[in-house]
């Protein structure tokens, strides 16, 4: 009994503290600016969406929306189309092939961003690329393809070897093979990491800090010229933030199981 | 099947050819850089000038510095959370109501947008308003300058690093907890194996790899840490959470020193690779690799 109390205590103490930081973001939010900042803290205020007003009426915000809408949903699609045939090949190859392809797209991932960004801003700047949709699209698909890749492989390799093997019996070709049989079973697969890449494209932000101009910035770089016009105005700040990162938990609570699988995808496995 | 007409190699090769190439170019052309000197406010044109970049930087004091912070911060971040982390797997693993609930709520830091989770620490953090030294407070602790003192900062920055991405190494750990035969650590207990003795002779070794795993992954991402010291602290108080990655981005979109940031880029990559490298070669049991 007494051992029980102690776990429920501590188990109350470690969600306690993982939650505090986003239900106190959460509720300031909702809270008018003298509540916001009263000491002590006021636990019971009568909520207002005045500062959501604000923010949706806000056209920097808005325009921030619409581009991190564009630019991870079309990044995310075109690492999907492109991983999903790439993992399907490395999983058909020998153990020491796969290993060594696979072993070259992890290494991919372990440089920091700021080698390849220094060079890409240097490049575009001269071409006058820094304010299209496009480079960011394709930078952030250039990212997401490595990660879309380890993570599908292992979606791919669960699929049943004698699935292929028959399709290929009955005179399909290797193409028909992947389309008709093979990708429809990894469906949950597809829509997992897809998830995952739109998740890690939405979040990001060293990359948009330095790559995205007046036109394209992605809402964590808008979010940051909240901070410095006249001083932080925590009540708008907080209900963008809410705004901002809401949909994500969201998602990322639908595809619970894969998001550790996919961050230690490659590596997690022999 | 002939191994020399498999199609299925068809199927990845573009797509691995075009990285490689892709990134084969990108690493010669940062190296390129690095052997010139421009600069976005020089008026000087384009020279070659060898190893100059690098000369430089084994002798910029700030830069040194940067890379010892950077090296304190990744050794603290990443063993702080992978001890944190095992535990409170082991904690947590038994049945109980609600378990699912609890491995959601655990998710959440890790799939908050970073500088989201950044803004939020730096209002906790707040010195005459934030909730830390309020609560610090109600405990007779007088209040501290989190964030704009320079012996203090770094570690407030840890904090908000060991809050966002602990529940990493929880998550993977009590994934692999799930899969140790139950009746194995049922069998010991059995025996008489004090619980410490469990621990340690059963469930730590088939959490070896895992570990492993996970301290490499958080050691890799906490060299590369940027967001979180960006909306914090921007490397300040008087430098003092400026990492070698923020110190490098400053020379970069600040001061516009192309070559130099880049030089700095580089260096950082080539010496947290190996040093991870050698690290993982020597002080990991076999079979992490």
């Amino acid at each position: 009994m007494f051992r029980k109390l102690v776990f429920f205590l501590v188990l109350a103490l470690i969600l306690f503290v993982t939650l505090f930081p986003l239900y106190w973001v959460v509720t300031t939010s909702l809270k008018t600016l003298r509540d916001a900042f009263a000491m002590p803290p006021v636990w019971l205020f009568s909520p207002t969406l005045e500062n959501y007003g604000k923010v949706l009426t806000n056209p920097v915000f808005l325009k921030g929306f619409a581009n991190s809408m564009i630019i991870s949903i079309s990044a995310s699609v075109l690492a999907i189309a492109v991983a999903s045939f790439a993992a399907y090949g490395i999983v058909q190859q020998t153990p020491a092939r796969r290993q060594s392809i696979e072993g070259f797209v992890l290494s991919l991932r372990i440089a920091p961003a700021i080698l390849f960004v220094i060079p890409t801003y240097y490049v575009s700047m001269r071409l006058g690329l820094l304010n299209s949709h496009g480079l960011l699209i394709a930078i952030y698909a250039f990212i997401n393809i490595p990660f879309a890749i380890s993570l599908l492989v292992t979606f791919f390799e669960e699929v049943p070897k004698e699935m292929r093997e028959a399709g290929l019996m009955d005179g399909a070709s290797e193409l028909r093979v992947f389309w008709h049989l093979i990708l429809p079973v990894v469906r949950g697969g597809l829509v997992a990491t897809f998830i995952l890449c739109v998740l890690f494209t939405w979040n990001e932000f060293f990359i948009a800090l330095v790559l995205s101009g007046r036109n394209t910035q992605t809402l964590p770089v808008t979010i940051t010229s909240f901070l410095t016009f006249q001083g932080i105005e925590w009540g708008t700040l907080t209900a963008a933030a809410t705004l901002i990162m809401l949909p994500m938990l969201i998602l990322g609570t639908l595809v619970q199981g894969t998001v550790v699988r996919g961050m230690a995808a490659g590596s997690v496995k022999g | 099947m002939h191994i020399t007409r498999n199609p299925t190699r068809n199927f990845y090769r573009p797509i691995i050819g075009f990285l490689a190439a892709t990134s084969a170019a990108l690493l010669l052309y940062a190296i390129w850089l690095c052997l010139h000197n421009i600069s976005l406010m020089s008026t000087k044109g384009t020279q070659f000038i060898g190893l100059s970049n690098f000369v430089r930087l084994a002798t910029d004091w700030r830069g040194v510095q940067a890379l010892g912070r950077t090296a304190l911060f990744v050794l603290l971040a990443t063993s702080i959370e992978v001890v944190l982390g095992i535990a409170i797997a082991m904690f947590l693993d038994q049945d109980f109501r609600g378990k699912k609930i609890v491995r959601a709520v655990i998710l959440v830091p890790m799939i908050m947008t970073p500088v989201i989770a950044g803004l939020t620490w730096r209002f906790l953090f707040n010195a005459q308003s934030g909730m830390i030294n309020y609560w610090l407070s109600l405990v007779g602790i007088a209040p501290v300058d989190w964030l704009g003192n320079p012996s203090v900062a770094l570690y407030a920055v840890l904090i908000a690093d060991i809050w966002q991405w602990t529940p990493f190494v929880v998550l993977l750990a009590m994934a692999t907890l799930e899969t140790i035969p139950k009746d194995l650590v049922e069998a010991a207990r059995m025996d008489g194996a004090s619980e410490i003795r469990v621990i340690w002779h059963i469930i730590l070794p088939m959490l070896r790899r895992t570990l492993g795993v996970a301290a490499l992954i958080r050691a890799i991402d906490s060299v590369k840490a940027f967001d979180l010291f960006y909306i914090m602290t921007k490397g300040g108080p008087a430098l003092s959470t400026e990492t070698q990655n923020l110190y490098g981005y400053t020379v970069a979109f600040t001061n516009f020193d192309i070559s130099y940031a880049m030089t700095i880029a580089l260096f950082l990559t080539i010496v947290t690779n190996v040093a991870l490298l050698v690290l993982t070669r020597f002080a990991m049991p076999k079979g992490i690799r």
